[in-house]
């Protein structure tokens, strides 16, 4: 089988835990990323608890026995596996990962299972084996590469999904993650970066006055509008990161005369509970849709974000009415539709250095967002190149999963997850690396960083905001402006 | 022995043929049965069929896919099943057998056809085993079952060819006969029971996992109830 296997050096860097020994022996967990103080005690039966609680007011139960059904053991999925390709480590074979979680199951929820395992006395779950599945399940980007690979149909990112879900359920999950939820949830700020209402105000008002300098144009971002055709939510740290991809939304937005919002109430699209609990991401999905009802808008317009749209476009539908609920779109679909309606003008061949674009596993796996942005791209760009593979079958960021959030994981994710991606970027000679999501985003400017590629990480809009004709869009306009 | 041959090939024969089917029959329903509580639990009902049906014929006929990744492995294994399903269910000997009991006829593999099929399954399924055997991954992954089952799928396969291509004496012919048809009514009886069953689950996959993804709407109050989190903070 090939690999690509990281040098012995370059294992070192990314396997050196940031994590004290005190700290290891008092969680009794020897991870790399780090969690809160937790109840030790006891662990297997509080995750045979929580799992039989998952199991019974959810839907994995039937998947779970499809799976220990049908799984064959190939291997196939170890050579789609970006980690396992970097690592070489077995233990990071997408069927391995699963099988921890599988025989979990097996032994303990399966008639046939328990019996043997009380008739040998073997296979109950152990500390050791959580410990296990605490390291393993979070070594994976949740890219879903390997369920396409599968020849059984297994879908090992949604044993990953769930295995994380009943690990937060005994304690065990990134603190990055679970103090950023808790802030958007409970905290005061109502968000994961913890921006508080003034802030946003101001950093809005001065993006609007640098548009200005930029295009003599009023450029605003309207706050609190209701009943907008558009309720605008971005992963809220392009607030305090991306201002460039605001801009350039604001300005489509301008130029297409589109009536939208965002509302100072609730303004962050971030869901941590797609990588970590199904409880979580419920909760915040929640608060989202009951957002875009107070302000009466009429559809969820997500930003530049793959797994916030991912999970708005899903999980919207399931915990707020199905077919009735308001409909859910990303702003690459919104853009497009301008320009194909011809309500928005690109100026062609803007950009004259080479661009690359980066498919968001989030929104390209399951083929909901792949030739929109190339459209686009091709529309203003005069030497656009794709990677291979793209589309469906991209390559990770390296940083999927939530594991970008992960501050203390760097070194892993830009040696082991994003390996195979850097290779990708190097091939192309790209100047620019158009990646619309906040996590990519976050990820990719690492990864060149650490890997040293010669190469800028931009979101989409951040080039459109430089392509955009007003004049001959100009549906936005008012007549002085044009005029002007 | 004449007796013997006579009983494994009449009454055992229908016996472990209905388990086998019964079984089948059974994880189907099993599958079928869960999927549809989970589709009404679900709280959007809305379900990519064309998806779910696109990626299932891609992988029933995975000529896509072939060379993209591991190419021998993928060739050895699509003939290998090619072997398994064509060989016993249309080999000229077999279709007669079901003629004379049942009166059921289908179209037969042509003898040097079905000859070369059952050489090289048989080729196929060592290679598959000493595959798994040498590749670390493989290897590493492997179950008991998954070095038994090449193996055991060889031993009928093996005793046929010599009964129907060799001049043997028949004593030793009624001695591999005997092997030859115990040894396929054992793997009748383990098929629905051990990871064969995919024979029939693996077109219901794409199905499932589509599925899988629709989750029941409001979980997560009744979980916090269960678990005893009720306003328990984030």
């Amino acid at each position: 089988m090939r690999t690509n296997i990281i040098t012995a050096e370059e294992r070192e860097k990314a396997f050196a835990s940031a994590k004290k020994p005190q700290v290891i022996e008092s969680q009794r967990l020897d991870v790399r990323y780090h969690v809160e103080d937790y109840e030790v005690k006891d662990r297997p039966r509080r995750f045979l608890e929580a799992f039989a609680a998952i199991l019974k007011h959810t839907n994995y139960r039937f998947a779970l026995e499809h799976f220990i059904r049908i799984s064959t053991k190939c291997s196939r999925c170890a050579v789609q596996c970006p980690v396992y390709q970097a690592t070489g480590d077995r233990r990071d074979i997408p069927c391995y990962r699963s099988e921890l979680l599988l025989s979990v199951y097996r032994r303990h929820f399966t008639v046939a299972g328990s019996l043997r395992g009380r008739l040998f006395g073997t296979g109950h779950l152990t500390d050791e084996k959580i410990e296990e599945i605490a390291d393993s399940f979070w070594n994976c980007t949740a890219c879903r590469r390997c369920t396409l690979e599968c020849p059984s149909g297994i879908d090992h990112a949604l044993i990953t999904h769930l295995g994380r879900f009943i690990l937060s359920e005994i304690g065990i999950a990134p603190r990055a993650l679970v103090v950023s939820t808790r802030e958007q949830l409970e905290g005061k700020t109502g968000n994961t970066s913890a921006i508080p209402v003034p802030a946003l105000v101001d950093t809005l008002e001065f993006l609007t006055d640098d548009m200005k300098e930029d295009t003599g144009l009023d450029i605003d971002f309207p706050l609190d509008v209701e009943g907008a055709e558009y309720l605008f939510t971005p992963a809220v740290s392009d607030f305090l990161m991306e201002a460039e991809t605001l801009m350039g939304i604001a300005a489509v937005f301008k130029a297409t005369g589109g009536s939208w919002t965002i509302s100072t109430n609730y303004f962050d699209a971030i869901n941590y509970g797609l990588f970590y609990s199904d409880r979580m991401m419920e909760r915040i999905i929640r608060k989202l849709y009951g957002e875009a009802e107070r302000l009466n808008a009429t559809n969820i317009l997500i930003g530049e974000c793959g797994h916030a749209s991912r999970s708005a476009k899903y999980y919207v539908p399931v915990h707020c009415g199905g077919d009735k609920a308001k409909p859910v779109l990303n702003i690459m679909e919104y853009t497009l539709k301008m320009m194909e309606t011809g309500k928005l003008k690109l100026k062609p061949d803007t950009i004259t250095e080479r661009v690359t674009y980066h498919d968001p596993c989030n929104i390209a796996r399951q083929g909901w967002i792949i030739e929109q942005p190339r459209k686009l791209i091709r529309a203003f760009c005069k030497d656009f190149v794709e990677m291979t593979p793209r589309g469906s079958e991209n390559i990770c960021c390296g940083g999927g999963g939530g594991t970008v959030s992960i501050d203390e994981i760097r070194s892993y994710r830009t040696t082991v997850g994003g390996k195979a991606k850097a290779d990708q970027i190097r091939a192309t000679g790209a100047k620019y690396l158009i990646a619309p999501c906040a996590n990519c985003k976050k990820q990719l400017r690492e990864l060149v960083e650490d890997q040293e590629i010669d190469c800028e990480v931009v979101g989409l809009h951040d080039l459109i905001y430089k392509a955009i004709d007003f004049e001959g869009s100009h549906a936005g306009l008012s007549a002085a402006e044009k005029k002007g | 022995m004449e007796a013997l041959l006579e009983f494994t090939r009449g009454p055992l024969f229908r016996l472990t043929f209905i388990i086998m089917i019964l079984g089948l029959i059974r994880i189907v329903a099993l599958d079928i049965w869960g999927a549809v509580a989970a589709y009404r639990r679900a709280g959007d009902k809305k379900l990519d069929w064309g998806a779910a049906i696109g990626h299932t014929l891609q992988w029933l006929f995975p000529a896509r896919r072939v060379f993209t990744k591991r190419p021998v492995y993928s060739v050895f294994s699509i003939l290998f099943h090619v072997g398994l399903i064509l060989v016993p269910i249309f080999l000229l000997a077999h279709v007669q057998l079901w003629e004379s009991s049942l009166g059921l006829s289908w179209w037969a593999l042509p003898g040097t056809w079905a000859d070369y099929l059952t050489l090289a399954t048989i080729g196929l399924a060592l290679a598959l085993f000493l595959g798994r055997l040498v590749d670390r991954g493989a290897r590493f992954l492997s179950r008991k079952q998954d070095f038994i089952w090449p193996l055991l799928l060889m031993v009928p396969f093996v005793t046929g060819y010599l009964c129907a291509n060799t001049g043997l004496n028949p004593a030793t012919y009624q001695v591999l006969m005997l092997a030859h048809i115990l040894s396929a009514e054992l793997i009748f009886i383990l098929i629905p029971f051990t990871k064969i069953a995919h024979c029939v689950l693996m077109p219901l996959s794409q199905f499932i996992i589509a599925l899988a993804w629709k989750f029941p709407a409001r979980v997560d109050d009744p979980i916090c109830t269960t678990l005893n989190k009720k306003g328990a903070p984030v």
